[in-house]
């Protein structure tokens, strides 16, 4: 008993992943989705609008609209190929979005990755 | 006078052992979350590679609040625009199509738009090599 339940803890420690944020938003559906680069940066956005980021390592923060350019910047400076993941609300305004992809844009970030759930044929049926 | 002589157990007590792994197990059951950990993604223009994009040559599409859409102006369904896009492209592969989203337009609708532009391949067998999705700042600098 004690074994298989070792081999069970084991299987757990192995696969765990630490979420560096923990927003809970409604993501968008879409068909395509590509398996996200590891410690990648995490900007999340609310429905409400609010904003938490994390370089990856540690757990996201919440920061003004105005911060997110300093931020990404940081972040490029670091390692100019850095990822970012943006976790950003289905009902969202997209003028948040905007301002999001805007700092990114500046801050030289090579790539984003809209994280999605996936389109089940329900989902797409309950949109029309 | 005789004293009783202790017994040492040589062994190491593993009675709890599993009480203490499965302890473990419900703690890692409870924590564990899983994590959504895939997305589409989107490569950011780079300097040396973005050309600036002429607005008479590229398909505009425009994410209005509710999720309408206007593909060059005309009123379309998410499943009309590969359709629409496909003479188009097969004239010019590298046809620039720009998404531009109303900014009270739900965010969900824009992704929509680009999962359905990134489906080309599949759909109608030619890939779209040149979405834009501008912000406002640029728009407000370079559209004319």
């Amino acid at each position: 008993m004690a074994d298989i339940a070792f081999l069970l803890i084991i299987f757990f420690m192995v696969t765990i992943n630490f979420e560096v944020d923990k927003t809970q938003v409604f993501l968008p559906k879409t068909d395509i989705r590509l398996e996200i680069p590891k410690k990648a940066a995490y900007i999340s956005i609310t429905e409400a609008g609010q904003i938490r980021v994390s370089g990856g390592e540690e757990i996201s923060v919440a920061v003004h609209q105005e911060d997110v350019l300093s931020f990404a910047a940081d972040v490029v400076a670091r390692d100019p190929s850095k990822a970012f993941v943006l976790k950003a609300d289905s009902n969202v305004p997209y003028r948040y979005v905007d301002g999001v992809i805007d700092s990114l844009k500046q801050a030289k970030a090579q790539v984003i990755y809209l994280l999605s759930e996936q389109e089940t044929v329900d989902s797409a049926a309950a949109e029309g | 006078m005789r004293f009783k002589k202790g017994t040492v157990n040589d062994e190491i007590p593993t009675a709890s052992m599993a009480d203490i792994a499965f302890l473990l197990i419900i703690y890692f059951m409870v924590t564990t979350t899983f994590a959504a950990t895939r997305g589409i993604d989107f490569s950011l223009p780079q300097e040396e590679d973005s050309p600036l994009v002429d607005k008479e040559e590229s398909v505009l599409i425009e994410i209005q609040p509710g999720g309408g859409l206007l593909v060059d102006n005309k009123s379309m369904q998410l499943d009309q625009i590969l359709d629409y896009l496909k003479p188009k492209l097969e004239r010019n592969p590298m046809k620039p199509v720009i998404i531009r989203s109303h900014e009270m337009a739900e965010y969900g609708y824009m992704v929509g738009v680009f999962d359905e532009l990134r489906q080309a391949p599949d759909k109608i067998g030619i890939e779209i090599k040149n979405v834009s999705i501008p912000t406002q700042r640029e728009i407000d600098m370079f559209w004319y």
